[in-house]
């Protein structure tokens, strides 16, 4: 084992697969010889070149679309994003081509690509910068929407996805990129659909996403000196959602709180909410609940955006009131 | 909550029975007490009876009439109105479950709870509100959760709250061996008894255990909801007894294992036979039509098992002698121990005697076993200091040391007024200090 940042570790494992495999080849806007915005890319033009860390014009639309051809035709485009808000330029390409296309072809092509970007609140970044989508990718059949936590999962989970035939959307947040974590030596992958629990507990179970988990850990730890005992669930994926492990948790908690930053109406949390009420009804102790981002578009105001998210403050509450329900 | 329709067992060594009529149709709605289906065993027809106000469910691919089928066979269900048959609601949910996202379902069906046929059941809209999860639990540990407060925030009642109603539950379940277990009307019911009551309610309790408790559950409201219960307590001076009972131990002794030494129990059962022949008031049960006297003299025992509390009855003992008492007493006692009684040796009671001496009780309130009239609670022997001949002209006042036990009768008051009651109290009591007084007879 050893200790890396969460950018460092995905950045290994694009260097290591990249160097395994020369289909592999990254897109994006100043992944060059800039070694892209957060450093996602740095040190690899140098090693692998101008045609395998391609940059391009501001013109999201246009080199998705060319990334869907080359995956089609035996390629493994990286497309790097460094704010996941810039994808949404390219939404029609994403999901009416690269989400359908190896249904429309039964199968005959294959989609091997992952979109990556940064996700969250944070730096005072504003509205265009700042959106967690995992919700609206997830609501789309053909896309993986993975989310990984900690150094070791996003090494794991990206190999995973370079080694796969289904387009992958890769959601970073960006207070998650500079944390340490213990990454494994030897060459290992991190399959999608299987939660981690990140936390064991009895008395309530907290699932989050991306930057929440870590909240909930944090809001966990001050709850234990009050005797309440959170389980923190990551699902690491939110599609394939590894429900399963949620609905064993509820089992021994009988309590729920989805915990995410993104927009409460039709999001993660309703989904994870609809699925536990269906299948963990009479295990419920209580209603479900969700603490969401607000939802508004993102200020600007770093006290504001700070605001608008879940906080470990409003978690250890919530929780709290939860568990006193 | 929808109730199961099994073919009902008719005889003891019955292991099969046919449907010979159904005499209410799938989904007619049947009143307490009327009969809905015809059954022939193996000698006779039987009308079965519905112990509830329900609405009668067939089983859409059960048995059909004219066929033979095995006793505890589903023949279907009586729900309440507005409620759906287990056999709907499974339908509804494997059709729900086709749709069920696929990387999840096979997970989830391996850790779902089984579906609960109906979760709402019991759950009024005015009264309390329950979480699922709680109310959940509280139909696996039959607890009543319409008496429960929430006590958390919102009010609502958590499974923290049955958790604890189901302690004191226990509690006070091993307070109460005295509670008589009313004989079962139908001989079904006697196969499953519950395991004893004292036994720590576990979270997951065997789902044929909780029927059972329904049912002595029932029975139990019954009584309580229908009799007017009375209690008589007196202190009786069973010196006397004491020594009969000691000088026939000396005697059996001397005739080795042969001959049975009568138990207290017997000679009570004995005593009060004989006390209710005087008092034939206290034989009695009630009906539509009033009180009815019965002709017999049986009387019941209650008997602590591993199963839960039986009453063995043994057949008029006022006409027979001690030792066919203690020799039948006995043979019950032992059957009931082991699971080998017969239904029939259950049946037929018109008085219960219950003992709880031996767990050092005094005097308590002991339920009376409908369609019985009362039920006599016999308290511990215990040796006191008492004063005698206080009201002998001849003799003065003295104190002395005497087997003192305390006699507690309850009585329906419906069927017989307290004076009376107390009357045949009073001869118990006579019977017991002096007992020569029966014994002669």
């Amino acid at each position: 084992m050893k200790e890396l940042t969460y950018t460092v570790a995905a950045r290994e494992a694009l260097d290591e697969e990249m160097a395994r495999d020369p289909r592999i080849f990254v897109m994006g806007e100043g992944i060059g010889k800039r070694g892209g915005n957060f450093n996602t890319t740095l040190g690899l033009y140098e090693k692998y070149g101008p045609l395998r860390l391609c940059d391009t014009p501001i013109a999201e639309r246009g080199f998705i679309g060319l990334a869907v051809g080359a995956a089609m035709s035996g390629s493994i485009p990286v497309i790097d994003f460094m704010m996941v808000d810039f994808i949404l330029d390219a939404m029609g390409e994403i999901i009416n081509q690269m989400a359908k296309m190896q249904y429309m072809s039964s199968g005959r092509l294959r989609m091997p690509m992952v979109l990556r970007g940064c996700i969250g609140i944070g730096g005072a970044a504003a509205t265009h910068h700042s959106g967690s989508y995992y919700s609206i990718f997830s609501n789309i059949p053909g896309l993986r929407v993975i989310v990984p936590t900690t150094p070791a999962d996003v090494k794991g989970m990206f190999r995973t996805a370079l080694r796969g035939n289904d387009p992958v959307i890769m959601l970073e947040h960006k207070n998650l990129l500079s944390n340490k974590g213990l990454v494994p030596e030897e060459d290992y992958t991190t399959p999608f659909g299987q939660a981690r629990i990140a936390r064991a507990g009895k008395h309530v179970t907290a699932v989050g996403v991306a930057l929440t988990v870590q909240k909930c850990v944090q809001a966990a730890e001050v709850l234990a000196k009050q005797g309440i005992e959170v389980e923190v669930i990551d699902p690491r994926s939110t599609s394939p959602l590894d429900i399963a492990t949620i609905l064993q948790s509820v089992k021994k908690t009988g309590r729920l709180m989805i915990v995410d930053d993104a927009f409460e109406p039709c999001g993660f949390g309703a989904e994870v909410s609809a699925q536990v009420g269906v299948h963990g009804f009479d295990d419920l102790d209580a209603p479900i609940r969700r603490l969401s981002g607000a939802f508004a578009p993102t200020p600007y105001s770093p006290p504001l955006e700070q605001e608008i998210v879940p906080s470990v403050e409003t978690i250890t509450k919530a929780l709290y009131d939860l568990v006193k329900e | 909550m929808a109730v199961e329709i099994v073919m009902p067992k008719l005889g003891w060594t019955a292991e099969e029975a046919t449907i010979t009529e159904w005499t209410k149709k799938d989904g007619e709605l049947v009143q307490r007490g009327e009969v809905y289906l015809l059954v022939e065993g193996d000698k006779s027809v039987n009308e079965i009876e519905s112990f509830e106000t329900a609405i009668l469910r067939l089983l859409p691919d059960g048995p059909k009439v004219g066929e033979t089928v095995k006793i505890g066979t589903l023949l279907g269900y009586f729900v309440q109105p507005g409620e759906k048959p287990p056999f709907e609601t499974a339908q509804a949910a494997a059709q729900l479950g086709g749709q069920a996202e696929p990387q999840a379902s096979t997970s989830v069906a391996a850790d779902a709870p089984n579906p609960n046929p109906d979760p709402y059941a019991g759950r009024d809209k005015r009264g309390p509100k329950i979480s699922p999860r709680a109310l959940r639990i509280a139909n696996e540990l039959g607890v009543d959760w319409q008496k429960l407060t929430g006590s958390g925030t919102s009010g609502r009642i958590v499974e923290a709250d049955v958790q604890a109603a189901a302690a004191a539950m226990a509690a006070t379940a091993a307070a109460k061996v005295a509670v008589v277990q009313a004989p079962p009307v139908q001989p079904v019911a006697v196969q499953a008894i519950a395991p004893a009551p004292t036994q720590p309610v576990a979270r997951a309790m065997p789902a044929a255990s909780n029927a059972t408790r329904k049912t002595i559950a029932a029975r139990m409201s019954q009584s309580a909801h229908t009799t007017v219960p009375v209690t008589l307590t007196t202190e009786v001076d069973a010196s006397e007894l004491f020594k009969l009972r000691e000088t026939l131990k000396g005697e059996g002794a001397g005739r080795g294992a042969a001959q049975l030494v009568p138990s207290y129990n017997d000679l009570f059962a004995k005593l009060v036979a004989l006390a209710l022949q005087e008092h034939p008031a206290l034989n009695a049960s009630w009906s539509d039509d009033g009180v009815i006297q019965h002709a017999h003299i049986n009387i019941g025992m209650a008997v602590q098992t591993e199963r839960g509390l039986l009453v063995p009855v043994v057949r008029d003992p006022a006409h027979k002698s001690l030792p066919t008492i203690a020799a039948e007493a006995n043979r019950l006692v032992e059957q009931a121990r082991n699971a080998t009684i017969l239904a029939d040796d259950m049946r037929g009671g018109t008085f219960t005697i219950t003992n709880l001496g031996m767990y050092d009780i005094d005097g308590f309130t002991p339920v009376i076993n409908l369609p019985e009239c009362a039920i006599l609670g016999i308290g511990r022997m215990v040796a006191k200091v008492v004063v005698v001949d206080e009201a002998n002209p001849r003799r003065a006042a003295r104190t002395a040391i005497r087997k003192m036990m305390v006699l507690s009768l309850t009585f329906d008051h419906r069927v017989v007024d307290g004076a009376p009651a107390a009357q045949f109290l009073q001869r118990v009591k006579k019977f017991i200090e002096q007992p020569y007084l029966w014994l002669v007879r």
